[in-house]
């Protein structure tokens, strides 16, 4: 079982890279939470994948200057975020915590931002970031009073008031509902498309999968992989693979592929489905279409159960493991 | 607005507690009844005996704790509630931080302890123009040092309150009061000679010159300000 090989230092990072770690290490005492990792994020929605506790707060803090890395080195933006001020004000950061100056209003907080930022048109900037998250700017609340959803775009606003060439979001879609997750989702897909570096953390798989394309997988501290998650999902062809096949006469179909040599699990699910480990999926695909002729099924649907992100993750964690 | 108008303004608002505005109304009740009950035995050296209670209530007690109690929240209560990462990963200078989370509790703790301790003087002494001075002057001199020291202190402790206690009750109250180099370490030796140099009256251990205790406290605040700074520049914020 292979992972993805450590970059070589030629090609590495890659010319347009915004956020780049070198061999980043970081310990509290004598907890390691993240070990020697190196990573870099070209523009556009990147995810930073891993279980709660893997290190993906810990690196992203590192990553944004908040903490200093016990050794190793972090670059954003043309800077070190911990020394360069002006690297650390091309990054609009969205910390993990709920807190956000709970007796302020959210035009206040943002506007708070966009002077700190040391913007000319604060108040038109704060109008706009809180528009850009659909948050009514005259909303005469104080933060305190919000839910953790609005609490959650007001922190992604203030964010995004003096317009970042790199975003970085800790759990940023915590809290939202559906329809607030799918507009921010869309929101950081277009702020990626506008060339700025937006990197997004999770622990929730299917958001990450709606997010890009582009993972980095933390698993135990260490990076367990980064790049398009369908090429690291490329790099487990050698492990099993599952499929769900959807065919009339399931029983008979599932008695004659487990005669096949490229199966090697079925289980029958229901009379019309059936769920196939298979150690060769070409052999398997090319196989299935035959076996329904041979007994008089008709094929309906062959569907890879691996696909998906948690399958790569799931995979991933434990190799890291 | 500047960012360090708009600093200051939110550490102020911060600040405005209801439990810490009563501990500053109960604490200038206290010195005003103080004054009030001192006035009434009418003591046979009404300057002597004023520049004591504002000496041992005043600048031992009430402006230090009050101006611990406003300053070690000043980024106590940022760090508590994690805030704090929203205005130290922005762009404005951490001396400006440092400065606009000293000031705003400095501006409480100077107005807040200084009425109550001049009136808590003048009911003792009726106007006596240098017990109206010396007060105002030492009362001042002490909030803004404390202020700056405490500010320092929450920054770098998450129990800077009591740590402060400790420092007030153990190192200023007892240790200090042994005398020699100890009471150079100790604040309230700066603010207690200045009181005594313009009242005229002896305290204990206040034997600096009028200069030297205007000066150095200037100097110690200053201190507090590059070290809280300092701290700003190298501390993990979560």
């Amino acid at each position: 079982m292979s992972l993805p090989p450590p970059p070589a230092p030629a090609a590495w990072p890659p010319p347009d890279a915004t956020i780049v770690a070198y061999d980043v290490s970081r310990s509290f005492g004598s907890l390691v939470a993240v070990s020697s990792v190196s990573v870099a994020v070209q523009p556009g929605v990147s995810a930073l994948l891993g279980p709660n506790g893997a290190g993906k707060s810990t690196l992203l803090r590192m990553l944004s200057g908040q903490i200093k890395p016990s050794s190793g080195s972090v670059w954003v933006a043309g800077g070190d975020p911990r020394t360069d001020a002006e690297a650390r004000d091309r990054i609009g950061l969205v910390p993990q915590q709920d807190g956000v100056f709970e007796r302020e209003k959210a035009l206040d907080v943002v506007r708070l931002a966009a002077i700190l930022s040391q913007l000319d048109n604060v108040e038109e900037r704060a109008r706009w970031a809180l528009g850009l998250v659909e948050l009514d700017p005259d909303l005469d609340r104080p933060v305190g009073a919000f839910s953790k959803g609005m609490r959650q775009r007001v922190k992604i606003a203030q964010a995004l008031v003096h317009d970042p060439v790199v975003l970085m979001m800790d759990e940023p879609l915590n809290g939202l509902d559906p329809r607030q997750r799918k507009q921010m989702i869309s929101l950081f897909h277009e702020l990626g498309n506008r060339g700025k570096s937006v990197l997004v953390s999770s622990h929730v798989l299917e958001e990450v999968e709606r997010l890009g394309s582009h993972v980095i997988v933390i698993a135990k501290g260490r990076l367990a992989a980064q790049g398009d998650f369908r090429a690291i999902r490329s790099l487990m062809d050698n492990q099993p693979l599952r499929f769900r096949v959807v065919c009339t006469n399931a029983r008979r179909v599932a008695a004659s592929l487990v005669e096949r040599s490229a199966v090697i699990g079925c289980s029958v699910a229901s009379d019309t489905e059936i769920e196939i480990t298979t150690d060769d999926a070409k052999v398997f695909r090319r196989a299935i279409a035959a076996v329904c002729r041979n007994v008089g099924a008709r094929l309906e649907e062959v569907a890879p159960l691996d696909e998906d992100l948690e399958s790569v993750f799931r995979y991933l964690v434990g190799a890291g493991g | 607005m500047t960012p360090f108008f708009t600093l200051y303004r939110l550490f102020l608002r911060n600040q405005l507690t209801t439990g810490r505005l009563v501990l500053i109304g109960a604490l200038s009740a206290i010195a005003i009844i103080l004054g009030f009950a001192t006035g009434a035995s009418d003591p046979f050296d009404p300057v002597e005996t004023a520049t004591g209670v504002v000496w041992f209530f005043g600048i031992g007690l009430m402006v230090p704790i009050i101006s611990l109690v406003l300053s070690s929240s000043a980024f106590g209560d940022l760090q508590a509630d994690e805030t704090l990462v929203y205005l130290w990963h922005r762009k404005t200078p951490r001396w400006q931080l440092a400065a606009a989370a000293w000031l705003a509790p400095a501006t409480i703790a100077v107005p807040a302890t200084a009425l109550g301790l001049v009136i808590c003087a003048l009911l003792i002494t009726g106007f006596s123009a240098k017990v109206f001075f010396g007060t105002l002057l030492a009362v001042v001199v002490a909030a803004i040092v404390y202020s700056a020291a405490f500010t320092l202190l929450g920054l770098l402790f998450r129990r800077a309150l009591i740590i402060g206690l400790m420092y007030l009750f153990i190192w200023e109250q007892f240790m200090a009061r042994a005398g020699g180099g100890a009471a150079t370490l100790s604040i309230n030796t700066y603010p207690s000679s200045v009181l005594a140099q313009i009242t005229d009256v002896e305290l204990f251990l206040a034997d600096r010159s009028i200069a030297v205790g205007l000066i150095v406290p200037i100097v110690l605040s200053i201190l507090a300000l590059v070290a809280t700074s300092r701290r700003l520049n190298r501390m993990d914020v979560a």
